[in-house]
């Protein structure tokens, strides 16, 4: 995440969203699979610096349509893709407030975004702590230089690796049926970027004859801070930046339309950051949910 | 079919276009003489020169109105050319209109003696940058002639954040704008004395050292020069 990064910050905030009926330590079984299409977007003015602060900036967009999927390769193996299809950010014309007069033209770009590409492999299966590892590759498929200062970004123009280890159970209060997931991960970046530690913890309950599901999201980075990437090639403090980190909390709700087909809406809010927006994400999504 | 056209309406519907962000770039227009001279011999001439920046801090070609305040002293003409008349004192003034009934004006003092006094070939500005952020940016710096511009000379003291994405170094006339401020270059070093040299650029052209973030239009620091 280059003021916040790529391959993290888009992970963490726009793929694990998907994590309702997906995600966590259960793959997929074999031949099931989970498919959401998403529309993601954070508009900010303002951002946490290195020393933790607020600052504000240009305000400035991103917009991620996304198609996420899941499939069960076998009971143990499931394939992950996140592919955001359209992707756009921008930035807004500065007016002065004196003249009226356009001082920096705004300036838009479209591409498609980085892409996550992930295997996971269930550890343990019909067990009552379900374990699994989840190898992702960040795929550099976005802008990491768009518009006329490079600020402009679908990408963080890096490739990364990283590895996740996810520990779920499931049980039930009373008539509702909860899960709760804990996982960690390392994000191995290249190019530059400093690696990161990710980790987090989420709690759902599903409740209205299995009609609503409700979840609560702690998400996290800490960089390791061991990148050399330039200071002149570091053009970015929205999600895209080097030696990004935060805290958030990202509750989402989704209800079952059919046994198959649902909706969804989350949010992001960063209540603890360096270099990264802080400002809250949103995100809306329709999903299909494929059984035998 | 009412959630395959959902779902090809979503990228479309949320995607934003640009709008506007609007700054307060507001500076009290001002004149300059920026040819001063302390003091001119009896007989001699000296051609005074002044620049105006209007309310946005940009340079503007504006008629200016020369005056004395002792014309048995000092005389000066519509173009600003001086005559120094008899020994005493006088005040030179550069006045411009601001086409609301007000005008803006600067005062220098000026002796007549028997021989001109040309300043100091050497004239040395400078000042203090601070950050006007949450980033670290710090240090002293100094402003000399040099060949046909400028020497800025940053001190040892200077800190800067390497955290900052896209810092840039600019000398302008609004502390609240980079819209007509003259850029120098990105900034490579970020801790300890390095220098600026900047040609084409005089002493007293410009009033402030200005650190932003180019890529997103934000002003990190400044330094006024004095």
């Amino acid at each position: 995440m280059k003021i916040a990064n790529r391959a993290v910050s888009v992970f963490t905030l726009l793929l694990v969203y998907n994590a309702a009926f997906a995600g966590g330590g259960w793959p997929q079984p074999k031949g099931w699979g989970f498919f959401k299409l998403s529309q993601w977007w954070v508009v900010s003015d303002q951002h946490f610096t290195d020393s933790g602060r607020i600052d504000p900036n240009t305000t400035m967009g991103i917009f991620n349509s996304s198609l996420y999927a899941e499939y069960g390769f076998t009971n143990r193996f499931s394939g992950i893709l996140y592919f955001p299809f359209f992707s756009r950010a921008y930035m807004n014309n500065t007016i002065s407030g004196t003249t009226g007069e356009t001082l920096i033209p705004g300036e838009a770009i479209n591409s498609i975004g980085d892409t996550d590409l992930g295997i996971k492999y269930g550890i343990t299966l019909n067990k009552p702590l379900a374990l699994a590892a989840t190898l992702t590759f960040g795929l550099p498929l976005g802008k990491d230089n768009g518009g006329s200062a490079g600020s402009l970004q679908t990408g963080d123009g890096e490739f990364n690796q990283m590895l996740q280890l996810d520990a779920g159970t499931g049980f039930k209060l009373g008539n509702v049926n909860l899960y709760s997931n804990l996982y960690a991960g390392f994000n191995n970046r290249t190019n530059g970027f400093s690696d990161e530690f990710r980790f987090g913890f989420e709690v759902g309950a599903t409740f209205l004859k299995n009609r609503i599901t409700a979840i609560a999201r702690i998400q996290g980075i800490q960089s390791f801070k061991n990148g050399d990437l330039p200071s002149e090639r570091s053009n970015s403090t929205s999600i895209f930046a080097n030696n990004t980190e935060y805290l958030s909390f990202a509750p989402e709700i989704a209800y079952n339309i059919t046994e198959k087909w649902g909706v969804s809406a989350g949010v992001g809010t960063v209540f603890y950051g360096r270099i990264i927006f802080a400002s809250p994400a949103y995100s809306v999504g329709v999903y299909y949910k494929l059984t035998k | 079919m009412k959630i395959f056209h959902f779902l090809l309406a979503l990228p479309f519907l949320f995607n934003s276009c640009i709008g506007d962000d609007v700054v307060d770039d507001f500076v009290p227009p001002a004149v300059r003489i920026t040819a001063p001279l302390d003091t001119l011999g009896v007989g001699k001439t000296w051609q005074f020169e002044a620049k105006f920046t209007n309310n946005i801090g940009a340079e503007e070609a504006r008629p200016v109105a020369w005056s004395s305040s002792n014309l048995a002293v000092l005389g000066i003409d519509g173009t600003g050319l001086a005559t120094g008349l008899s020994k005493g004192s006088a005040i030179v003034a550069a006045e411009v209109e601001l086409g609301d009934g007000t005008t803006v004006k600067s005062e220098r003092p000026v002796t007549v003696a028997d021989s001109t006094v040309i300043p100091p070939v050497v004239m040395t500005l400078g000042g203090e940058i601070k950050s006007t952020s949450s980033y670290a940016l710090k240090g002293s710096f100094e402003i000399t002639e040099s060949g046909s511009g400028i020497l800025i000379s940053i001190g040892s003291d200077y800190q800067a954040s390497t955290a900052l994405p896209g810092l840039y170094v600019y000398l302008g006339n609004n502390r609240s704008s980079i819209a007509n401020a003259k850029e120098l270059q990105q900034v490579a070093v970020f801790n300890g004395a390095h220098s600026y040299q900047v040609d084409g650029v005089g002493l007293n052209d410009y009033q402030y050292l200005l650190y932003w973030c180019k890529p997103f239009n934000v002003k990190v620091g400044e330094g006024e020069i004095k």
